[in-house]
């Protein structure tokens, strides 16, 4: 049965990683692959989602068969399916055998984690996000690990092809150009706060070495919710009368059940946990008396998990506290918005659009330009590492319609490519004390050059200056029309005065807010 | 079937359809190709016309040897579509590299350095499915064949450059015709500017003597304007169909600056209205004066 489950997990990791190579742009306007496939399996972002913005996107539906899953099987999908629980397996197998086995016995803690975020989502606070496993995997890998990855790979083979040694570089330059082609990124992808994310990542693996999978043990809410549906799963594992309690099922538990204790029944401390069990069949494996089976049965939920009414409580009122606490933000006031937070084309209001972002950086990961990058406080501490548009690290490509297709909540409309060009992102405009033709006297298009609405948003009013030395000369001054400009920023990527733009793009004028309008025209259309 | 794939699909086919008809075409051109400067043809299918120009020319065997490796130039600034006039016209891009291996070739690279994201540019165009399709090695612009080239020019002292280029036996630039905000027109010389590394954003403070200074670096064999549609109006860009005129024309000719001369003819200009015509003019890279060539016209 290991073996078996060893390969169902290696199967969806290798599935979940080759979706997450897919989720970068070919050219196309489609990605072709599901690449959102394992999100839209997420029951915690399902429900969370159903809570805090009163939506159901279709495509969560898959997720009730994790669901069904979990009541019928348990928490198979921790056991055998999820990449995070795969990825912190792997890890933990490297933890010395035999070392003493800490059980902290945090198991409840997710518990409260879960209820905590259920509280808070009823009160439309979305953080499920942060912690949900697929989430914080995605975007870890996304904003963190893979962009290190390429980083790293490139300077390798860069130093051997500049060793300059025959034979050598020919045989690296192979590899190379065979490693560009499959796993490597098409560019180097670069994100604020990736040491940051990745740090927090490499944490959770590392925890593992302290106790296995003790992420999955201790922390994880969609474990946890999991774990509370597999109690009434008709799969159960029995130990039968031939159990001499030797205790070797104990040190092989992949989660943190207390296999070697064959009572299920009493209030004591000292029980078969059900609700920890993740299904890995190790205890069945391993019992020298061949005592532990895994067999359907009918068999009523054991006890009470014996969270404590006065923790759960505190997790709840902790929940619904916490929605106040993160809003009383001047970034609330819809009369004080964020310059600089710039959100992907098809975001819907800040309000609606932060009840339904999980953070799971699939909009960064699939942006063309990388221009998307995950937000620290720019919209308030409610929204970090949901996505903000710098356009001086990449423009929003006109005709690029991906994020939209990668959000897995609705967050980010989907867009056709006609739609996408009605709407704005924000505004730009001419800092004229550093833009060349107004400061300098000095010809430069190319704001106007790259604007791409088909009637130029940016235009050119010819004015007759004078140089230092009087001589007179004609230039092109660039100006904005703001009924046209869709904020999309590739003016500012652009421009030659790279470190501080003379042309840059605020949120002002953006589509989706009513507030943050500027034209008396545009305020018309709401 | 999508759009897509029809115009790729037209584009092979209308490629293939060619050949038969452009035989005999081959044997009456060559007495003819010695006098003309210029090969102007007009004609409704791309890649007719432009198989029918470079044998006017005196056939791609007089430009391109067995054996060469040939770079073919065109346009891929942007994520647009052929219909949009941003991009050189897919069609005359395969014919030309089909010629090309007709002609001997041992390999046919195409490439661009974009200005929106290259993966767009190249798929959108169409450009990349043509010229795989005629058996082109299409790539993406790899950083690290950038290098400083001493171009001792006016405005350009010294510029990375694409080495593909230099290293190639021989370069066909393939231009479209359209509206710059600056340059007024680009054509062929401004469809250097692919080949630049860096931060060529600069170079338009002093646009015409650097597009010169550019033009003098790089020797084409052979040059092919793109003008089976023209954009007239917010280029080079492009994206309303309203300012893009069917032209059905491609201009061939070996003097870059005549062509982009002649081609500025097609939007109601004179070569004298460019600067960098003029400049390049005076520094002889060619001639400006479109009444001295012999310029001959063609219908198919």
């Amino acid at each position: 049965m290991q073996n078996l489950r060893r390969i169902t997990q290696g199967i969806f990791l290798l599935l979940f990683l080759f979706l997450f190579l897919q989720t970068e742009a070919k050219g196309r306007d489609e990605l072709g692959y599901p690449v959102k496939i394992f999100l839209d399996f997420d029951p915690l972002i399902f429900i969370t989602t159903i809570l805090s913005a009163h939506t159901v996107q279709k495509a969560f539906y898959f997720s009730l068969i994790v669901l069904a899953a979990a009541i019928i099987l348990g928490r198979v999908f921790c056991g055998w399916v999820c990449p995070l629980g795969t990825l912190n397996n792997i890890v933990g197998a490297f933890r010395k055998k035999h070392s003493h086995a800490y059980n902290m016995n945090w198991h409840r803690t997710k518990y409260y984690i879960l209820i905590f975020l259920l509280a808070a989502s009823v009160f439309s606070l979305q953080l499920v996000g942060i912690v949900d496993p697929l989430s914080l995997l995605i975007r870890s890998l996304s904003v963190s690990i893979y962009p290190a990855f390429n980083y790293g790979t490139k300077a390798v083979f860069d130093a051997v092809y500049s060793s300059n040694i025959k034979g050598i570089v020919d045989i690296s330059e192979a590899v190379y150009s065979a490693l560009k082609k499959s796993i490597l990124s098409f560019q180097q992808p670069f994100y604020n706060q990736s040491a940051f994310i990745g740090v927090l990542f490499l944490f959770i693996l590392g925890m593992n070495f302290a106790e296995k999978r003790f992420w999955c043990r201790h922390l994880c809410p969609l474990g946890a919710l999991l774990g509370i549906l597999s109690r009434f799963s008709i799969l159960k594992r029995t130990v039968s009368e031939g159990c001499t309690s030797c205790g070797a099922c104990a040190s092989v538990c992949q989660g943190n059940a207390a296999p070697d204790k064959k009572v299920v029944a009493t209030r004591s401390r000292e029980e078969w946990r059900d609700a920890e069990c993740l299904y890995c069949w190790n205890c069945d494996d391993v019992c020298p008396q061949n005592a532990v089976s895994f067999g359907f049965s009918g068999r009523k939920a054991s006890a009470s998990m014996d969270l404590g009414r006065r923790r759960v409580i505190t997790s709840l009122v902790s929940g619904v506290v916490a929605v106040p606490f993160l809003r009383v933000n001047p970034l609330s006031k819809a009369e004080v918005p964020n310059q600089k937070l710039i959100r992907p084309p098809g975001a819907l209001e800040e309000k609606e659009f932060l009840k339904r972002c999980v953070k799971c950086g699939e909009c960064m990961k699939v942006c063309i330009t990388n221009g998307l990058q995950p937000t620290f406080l720019e919209a308030g501490l409610e929204g970090i590492w949901s996505p903000l548009l710098i356009p001086k690290i990449g423009y929003c490509e006109y005709r690029c319609t991906l994020c939209g297709q990668v959000c897995p909540t609705g967050a980010i409309k989907k867009l056709n490519i006609e739609e996408k060009a009605e709407v704005k992102i924000g505004l730009a405009m001419i800092d004229k004390n550093r833009c060349l033709p107004y400061a300098h006297a000095t010809p430069c298009i190319v704001c106007e050059e790259v604007c791409p609405t088909p009637k130029k948003a940016v235009w050119f009013e010819k004015v007759n200056v004078k140089d230092r030395n009087g001589k007179e000369k004609t230039i092109q001054q660039p100006r904005v029309d703001l009924e046209m400009c869709i904020g999309c920023g590739i003016c500012e990527a652009k421009c030659p005065v790279i470190d501080r733009p003379a042309i840059y793009v605020t949120s002002i004028g953006e589509s989706r807010s009513k507030e943050n309008q500027l034209l008396l025209m545009q305020q018309d259309k709401y | 079937m999508n759009r897509r794939d029809f115009i790729k699909l037209t584009a092979i086919a209308g490629i293939g359809l060619s050949i038969p008809n452009s035989i005999d075409k081959f044997v009456a051109s060559v007495e003819a190709a010695e006098k003309a400067d210029l090969i102007v043809a007009h004609g409704a299918s791309p890649s007719k016309i432009t198989r029918a120009a470079i044998d006017a020319m005196g056939g791609m065997k007089k430009f391109v040897s067995k054996g060469d490796i040939v770079v073919v130039k065109p346009n891929i600034a942007w994520d647009r579509t052929p219909e949009q006039a941003g991009n050189t016209n897919p069609e005359v891009v395969g014919t030309v590299v089909q010629l090309c291996y007709e002609a001997g070739a041992k390999k046919v690279r195409v490439f661009d350095r974009p200005v929106n994201d290259p993966r767009r540019c190249y798929v959108q165009s169409g450009i990349a499915d043509v010229a795989k399709a005629a058996g082109a090695d299409v790539s993406y612009i790899d950083e690290r064949k950038f290098k400083e080239i001493n171009i001792k020019g006016e405005a350009l002292k010294s510029w990375p450059l694409y080495t593909d280029i230099f290293e190639a036996d021989k370069v066909i630039n393939i231009p479209i015709a359209k509206h710059h905000g600056l340059a007024k027109l680009t054509m062929a010389m401004k469809n250097w500017m692919g080949v630049m590394g860096g931060s060529r954003r600069t170079i338009h403070q002093r646009l015409d003597e650097s597009l010169v200074d550019l033009s003098m670096a790089i020797k084409p064999t052979l040059t092919i304007l793109d003008a089976v549609r023209i954009l007239t109006a917010n280029g080079p860009q492009g994206g309303n169909l309203s300012d893009v005129k069917k032209m059905d024309t491609v201009i061939v000719g070996v003097d870059q600056v005549a062509v982009d001369s002649f081609g500025s003819t097609l939007f109601g200009m004179k070569g004298s209205d460019l600067g960098y015509v003029k400049i390049a003019d005076q520094y002889g890279l060619g001639t400006m004066d479109v009444s001295k060539l012999n310029v001959k016209r063609i219908n198919t």
